[in-house]
């Protein structure tokens, strides 16, 4: 039982192989992938469907102008350096280090980061990773804690990095990746063993039910 | 089966040999169709060509990175224009795993039972495609392999926005009820 139990929907990982997920998007679907085999698997039967696709596209030029292309790319063959090895990369200094991509993403360790926090136990991380109206960021959560309740006008994500939390929905560990639809609400909580961080994405509006927020 | 497909065997001349004449002919066999995919994806003709060159030299640079055990030549290639196009036109980084990152080992190992599954989830889905409707793969070429929005789908194909909706809804039932029948 050692691998995650909740995986991205398909879309996700058919629009991580195919190149139309937006940055903090593919950070949450890679990250899990280092966690989980079973959806690397998938994602390279996906590559390997757009392979066949892009195979399909014939390969006729309407005039010249890819060969006057060729010809400028000899100039370069020679000129430009070749592909090295890259170095080992240094081992994690801890156990509970998180796995690439996300670990050069955040460029430190998941706790050395400025937390603001939402309610007592529960912080985000003013380290942010995304653009515009999807953001990746660290939410943290002390034992036994519950988030806040509220609701997503668009999309939430969330994959567990450290500890585990429980919802509605069912109990969250390891690698985890859990998709909330749009509209939904839901009641985050730590597991009381320790504590939960987790990388959280946000879309859009969030609107906290017991207070008077912005409506969309 | 006889010899390896000859795509292969010319990204592998180049690893080797640094051998511009197979270089020539992977050229003029992907260069169309990566002209032809960035153009699909709305570039223009002048972005279309830098790319063409981008892919083409990263190609010739990388070649030492092609596996065939593990992708084709074409899903290979298709792989490089993916990421030189989100690095170029979109301007954006695309995390990836790394398989030789030493954070990947200290995770908790598979069982049996789990690893046995993993060894067929790929297999799954290459099945499920198979059996789709040729409307299902269309929705599903249109909207992951050309990046294109429901509402572009159905204005480009003149179907009904929600025509669009429930073909792709029924496609990834089809392949998510794969992994499901063995579970």
């Amino acid at each position: 039982m050692g691998l995650p139990g909740h995986h991205p929907q398909d879309d996700l990982l058919f629009g991580y192989a195919g190149g139309g997920l937006r940055e903090a998007r593919s950070l949450l679907v890679a990250t899990h992938l280092a966690y989980c085999p079973s959806c690397r698997e998938r994602v390279a039967a996906f590559e390997a469907q757009c392979g066949a696709w892009f195979d399909e596209t014939p390969s006729v030029s309407a005039d010249g102008h890819l060969d006057a292309i060729l010809e400028r790319l000899h100039g370069r063959l020679g000129a430009e350096p070749r592909a090295s090895v890259p170095p080992p990369r240094p081992r994690p200094a801890t156990a509970e280090a998180v796995p690439e991509p996300l670990r050069s993403w955040l460029d430190g360790p998941v706790r050395d980061r400025v937390w603001t926090a939402m309610v007592p136990g529960v912080w985000v991380s003013s380290w942010s990773r995304g653009t515009g109206g999807s953001l990746a960021r660290l939410l943290r959560m002390a034992p036994g804690v519950t988030v806040p309740a509220h609701r997503h006008e668009a999309a939430e994500m969330l994959l567990v990095l450290e500890g585990a939390f429980r919802d509605e929905y069912g109990r969250f560990r390891l690698g985890d990746l859990i998709q909330y639809e749009p509209g939904s609400d839901h009641h985050a909580t730590g597991d009381e063993a320790g504590e939960c961080i987790c990388l959280l994405l946000v879309e859009g509006e969030v609107v906290f039910l017991d207070e008077p927020g912005p409506t969309a | 089966m006889s010899a390896a497909p000859p795509f292969d065997d010319l990204i592998l001349a180049v690893a080797r040999h640094r051998d511009r004449a197979a270089f020539d002919a992977l050229y003029r066999h992907f260069a169309p169709k990566i002209e032809a995919y960035v153009l699909r994806l709305g570039s223009d003709r002048s972005v279309a060509e830098e790319l063409v060159q981008d892919v083409m030299l990263t190609l010739w640079l990388r070649a030492e990175t092609f596996d065939p055990v593990q992708a084709s030549a074409a899903t290979w290639v298709f792989t490089i224009v993916r990421n030189r196009r989100i690095d170029r036109i979109r301007r954006e980084a695309r995390p990836a795993p790394d398989p030789h990152d030493p954070a990947m080992a200290t995770l908790p190992p598979p069982s049996p039972e789990e690893e046995a599954q993993v060894a067929l989830d790929g297999r799954f889905v290459r099945d499920a495609m198979k059996k789709l409707s040729p409307e299902q793969t269309e929705a599903l070429r249109l909207s992951y392999y050309e990046d294109k929005s429901h509402s572009e789908i159905a204005e480009e194909r003149r179907i009904p926005l929600g025509t669009v909706k429930t073909r792709l809804r029924a496609a990834l039932a089809q392949l998510r009820r794969s992994v499901k029948e063995t579970a």
